[in-house]
């Protein structure tokens, strides 16, 4: 009680890194701690100690969430065929993905005798460090973010730009017809889709002014009328509806999972992975499935925030923002599951000619009105 | 700049070939330039073990060919039989056996919509499918104890009769699969992605699909009116209603519509086979045969003796089994084995229009194509 | 008139004899002329060729042909009886396309081969097999060993040494 009624008024935290010292300023073992370290002339220690602790926190939490990612994904799929899923490992299979795991880990790990070795087994990591790097701009929630970069979004997209890279080597690697063609599918489909991707989150830049994500949600504080929040999506419905589109074939999911493709191309570029490595795909995967919806919650749904979230108390806020963040989050990756039981694959010339002859102008068309309407001050 | 083909092997362990077929493809990119289609590799010389077995023991090979609807192959062989030798049928195994094959035409048709779907990348269609065909599966499990294979179609008549308690069952399924059949058009039909990746797909015109031996509901996709049931009525089908549904489009959407029609009308037929079903008679008496005769007649079969010698002859008898013309050549010598059996499987013949329909599509359309063109392997290669 | 009486009229030298096969008209052709009926035949609107059926009679082979008209709504059997020894009859693909996976069928199974057929080799066996299983004569005592070859082409032995491995 002490805690909470100490920390009052409006304290807000650049990044996770000032609220850990905060907290141990706070309960008073900061100072002592420091102090040893300054008397042995190494004060940056604790900083990379408190950095370690923070990425471990944030690793953990990524690993759990796309284990917990992969049996939900289960338990939908199995909600809307009529069946049950997995029901075996552990309270309503929760354990399922730890089971999976081992077994994964358990497998055999072949190299066909003519891939390249060397960047065959390089190309699972590249595909998910990537994935893993995403996290680091997500504003979790009020102060819960591991860095508040000035160019958040850019780094976003940037970043995601690399896993097709990878995907390439991968299906290059691999040396077989059907891993290539999935590789090449992907590297066409993640470029045609970017740009709509980044098109449409300029829109948002321009209300913001800045590429950091925690100005993006804290922009959409407050609400209209004493209601309606401020979110973007009220203010840029089609944009929403492109960056939506436009991520999920970022994710590589039904309707858009060319580089998979089943049915097609037996298992797309990773047809050749086994054990381990497929896992990282698999893995990777999820990650992205994670990251993206938090993109699309950050950039379109207000992020962590919520009509007056203010009038909490202040030590509850990260917590609560946190849950909030969470709750839309799933909403989003939902809703891509659902997507996913509902419709067919779509075909691949298809999807690039959506990509390009539809969603880039109606893109272009959106940042155009946008900017008019800013210029002649609507908004 | 100068690019080589590719070829690709297709199968014959490939997800989307129902089975075990192979597709040689040769590639421009994404294009098909050529399609060779490799099979055999379930070829269980099922014609061959038919010149080595009696007439009665050749039923449950039958069961084997087309292991998705196995009631249309036991009723076309034994029908041959019976033309072969003229055997009278009692009216009530007539109406049971009309039975077994409008539910196992539903059967059919919801095996082929789910995995057509789950090939378009559609993983839901399939468990809704299967969750019914399970219903139609306990029904004849009721019937003859078997859920795939039946062996229950014999020559003369059907082997028991319907057992207590079927009918209700019947008449539940029925109501069922009728809302059923809404909700799968409501989650397919209508779908734009669906739409899109079947329109104007493996389009074909009337006269190729008849020249390439294409028949059933992929030929009536096409625009052809025929219907065996119509043309050469057999069984109780003349006492029936219903109407072939034939769809004008030729291409692959219009060939999963014609099932869709086909599931309505095969309700339709069954309905009017549960109400017209005739009441078990006595056993008749009437014999046939010269050979000594240990068949039992019952309500539902005249007498089949054991050991059964047709008269020499040749027969070719078909039927309109869910994938279309189904016919068995049987040839007769008089002795207790028929001397040659040759199967007209519907699935090998429609097969044949798959390399003309994709030239110049894509991996994705060859799937749709192939889907609904609805082939099983077993018999294909039999 | 039933079309396979046409038929004799039509060509007094090539129909041998004219029946029934249970109710469906019947024709025997002689195998020279098959190709000039078969064309005929189109032309009268059989445009569904069911079937093809190979015999083995064990001195001699039969090869069936069952049609069907879509627009007529009739049937017709075509049959030409062909020499034990040298069993042949010139293809009819040109003419139904289907004809071009049954022939090969036949081909493959009954070992009847059809003139001028554009591809004409196993279709069910494995090529190479040795003998065609529903011939009178086939010796099923002998057991065959088929394995894939390292450009997928199927390699047959009778004593199975291609199943060792090197």
């Amino acid at each position: 009680m002490l805690f909470l009624a100490m920390w009052t008024g409006d304290i807000m935290f650049a990044n996770a890194y000032e609220l850990i010292v905060f907290i141990l300023n706070f309960i008073g073992i900061y100072e002592p701690i420091n102090n040893i370290f300054k008397t042995l002339g190494i004060e940056y220690v604790l900083r990379i100690i408190i950095v370690f602790v923070e990425i471990a926190v944030l690793f953990v939490f990524a690993l759990l969430t796309i284990m917990f990612l992969t049996w939900m994904e289960r338990k939908v799929v199995a909600m809307v065929q009529a069946r049950y899923g997995p029901m075996v490992t552990g309270p309503r299979g929760l354990l399922q993905p730890v089971m999976d795991g081992v077994k994964l880990i358990g497998k055999e790990d072949i190299i066909p005798a003519k891939a390249d070795r060397w960047v065959f087994t390089l190309a699972p990591f590249l595909v998910f460090i990537p994935a893993l790097l995403i996290f680091i701009p997500l504003p979790f929630g009020e102060s819960l973010i591991i860095s508040d970069l000035n160019v958040g979004l850019l780094y976003i997209i940037a970043i995601s730009a690399v896993s097709p890279i990878a995907i390439l080597l991968a299906g290059w690697a691999s040396n077989n017809k059907y891993s290539l063609m999935g590789a090449m599918r992907a590297v066409a489909q993640d470029i045609s889709y970017t740009i709509p991707l980044a098109l449409s989150a300029i829109a948002i830049v321009l209300f913001t002014g800045s590429l950091s994500t925690v100005d993006i949600v804290t922009a959409q504080n407050g609400t209209w009328f004493g209601f309606i929040p401020k979110w973007f999506i009220f203010l840029q419905p089609l944009g929403f509806i492109l960056f939506l589109i436009a991520s999920i074939a970022e994710m590589g999911r039904i309707p858009f999972d060319f580089q998979e493709s089943e049915q097609e191309l037996v298992a797309g570029f990773f047809t050749e992975y086994s054990g381990m490595k497929f896992a990282m795909f698999f893995l990777a995967e999820y990650a992205h499935l994670f990251s993206v919806s938090a993109i699309v919650v950050t950039l379109f749904l207000g992020g962590w925030s919520f009509p007056y979230i203010s009038l909490l108390p202040a030590a509850l806020v990260p917590l609560v923002s946190l849950g909030v963040f969470l709750v839309k989050t799933y909403a989003v990756i939902f809703f891509a599951m659902w997507l996913r039981d509902t419709v067919p694959r779509v075909r691949i010339d298809q999807l690039l000619n959506l990509g390009w002859k539809i969603m880039i102008p109606l893109a272009l068309l959106n940042l155009l009105v946008t900017g008019f309407l800013l210029t002649v001050g609507v908004f | 700049m100068k690019t080589d083909e590719l070829l690709i092997n297709m199968g014959p362990v490939h997800p989307s070939t129902h089975g075990v077929l192979r597709f040689k493809l040769t590639m421009d990119g994404e294009i098909i330039k050529k399609c060779e289609i490799v099979m055999g590799y379930l070829h269980r010389g099922t014609e061959k073990l038919g010149e080595m077995k009696t007439y009665m023991q050749f039923v449950p090979y039958t069961d084997r060919l087309d292991y998705i609807s196995a009631f249309p192959n036991n009723y076309a062989y034994v029908k041959a039989v019976e033309e072969l030798a003229g055997i009278e049928v009692p009216l009530r195994a007539e109406y049971i056996r009309v039975l077994t094959l409008e539910l196992n035409r539903i059967v059919n048709h919801l095996v082929m919509l789910g995995s057509l779907l789950l090939d378009l990348g559609a993983s839901t269609m399939i468990m809704y499918g299967f969750r019914e065909r399970e219903n139609a599966l306990a029904l004849f499990d009721m019937l003859c104890g078997a859920r795939m294979t039946f062996n229950y179609i014999k020559p003369g008549g059907v082997r028991e009769d319907m057992p207590e308690g079927f009918i209700p069952k019947l008449n539940e399924f029925i109501n069922d699969m009728d809302k059923r059949i809404d909700d799968y058009e409501q989650l397919i039909s209508g779908n734009e992605i669906f739409m899109g990746r079947m329109k104007g797909i493996g389009v074909m015109s009337a006269q190729d699909a008849i020249n390439y031996g294409m028949t059933g509901p992929s030929l009536r996709g096409h625009g052809v009116n025929y219907d065996i049931r119509k043309l050469e009525p057999y069984s109780v089908y003349p006492d029936l209603d219903f109407k072939v549904c034939v769809r004008n489009e030729g291409d692959s959407f219009a060939r999963y519509m014609v099932r869709i029609d086909e599931m309505r009308e095969s309700l339709h037929i069954l309905r009017q086979v549960v109400d017209a079903m005739p009441p078990a008679k006595p056993a008749s008496l009437a014999k046939y045969g010269i050979a000594p005769m240990t068949g039992v007649p019952t309500a539902v079969s005249t007498y089949f003796p054991r050991i059964f010698t047709p008269p020499p002859g040749e027969v070719y008898s078909r039927i309109e089994a869910p994938k279309g013309e189904l016919g068995f050549y049987i040839v007769s010598d008089g002795t207790i084995k028929p001397y040659r059996i040759k199967i007209r499987s519907p699935s090998f013949c429609n097969l044949t229009a798959i390399p003309k329909m994709v030239e110049g599509l894509m991996i994705p359309d060859l799937i749709a194509a192939f889907g609904t063109i609805d082939v099983v392997l077993g018999d294909v290669d039999r | 008139m039933n079309p396979a009486e046409e038929l004799k009229q039509l060509f007094p030298d090539s129909v041998v004899s004219v029946g029934f096969q249970i109710k469906k008209p019947l024709a025997i052709i002689k195998k020279e002329d098959l190709l000039n009926v078969a064309k005929k035949v189109k032309e009268m609107g059989f445009d569904n060729l069911s079937v093809i059926t190979g015999i083995d009679y064990r001195d001699r082979f039969e090869v069936v042909y069952n049609f069907f008209s879509y627009t007529k709504k009739q049937n017709l059997v075509l049959k030409v009886i062909l020499d034990h020894n040298n069993p042949e009859v010139s293809s009819l693909a040109s003419i139904w396309k289907v004809a071009d996976w049954l022939e090969r069928e036949t081909y493959d199974l009954v070992g009847i081969t059809f003139g001028g057929h554009p591809n004409l080799k196993r279709i069910l066996l494995p090529d190479g097999w040795i003998g065609h299983p529903l011939r009178k004569d086939y010796d099923m005592n002998v057991d065959q060993f088929v394995t894939v070859g390292e450009d997928g082409e199927d390699i047959v032995s009778t004593d199975g040494t291609n199943l060792l491995r090197r």
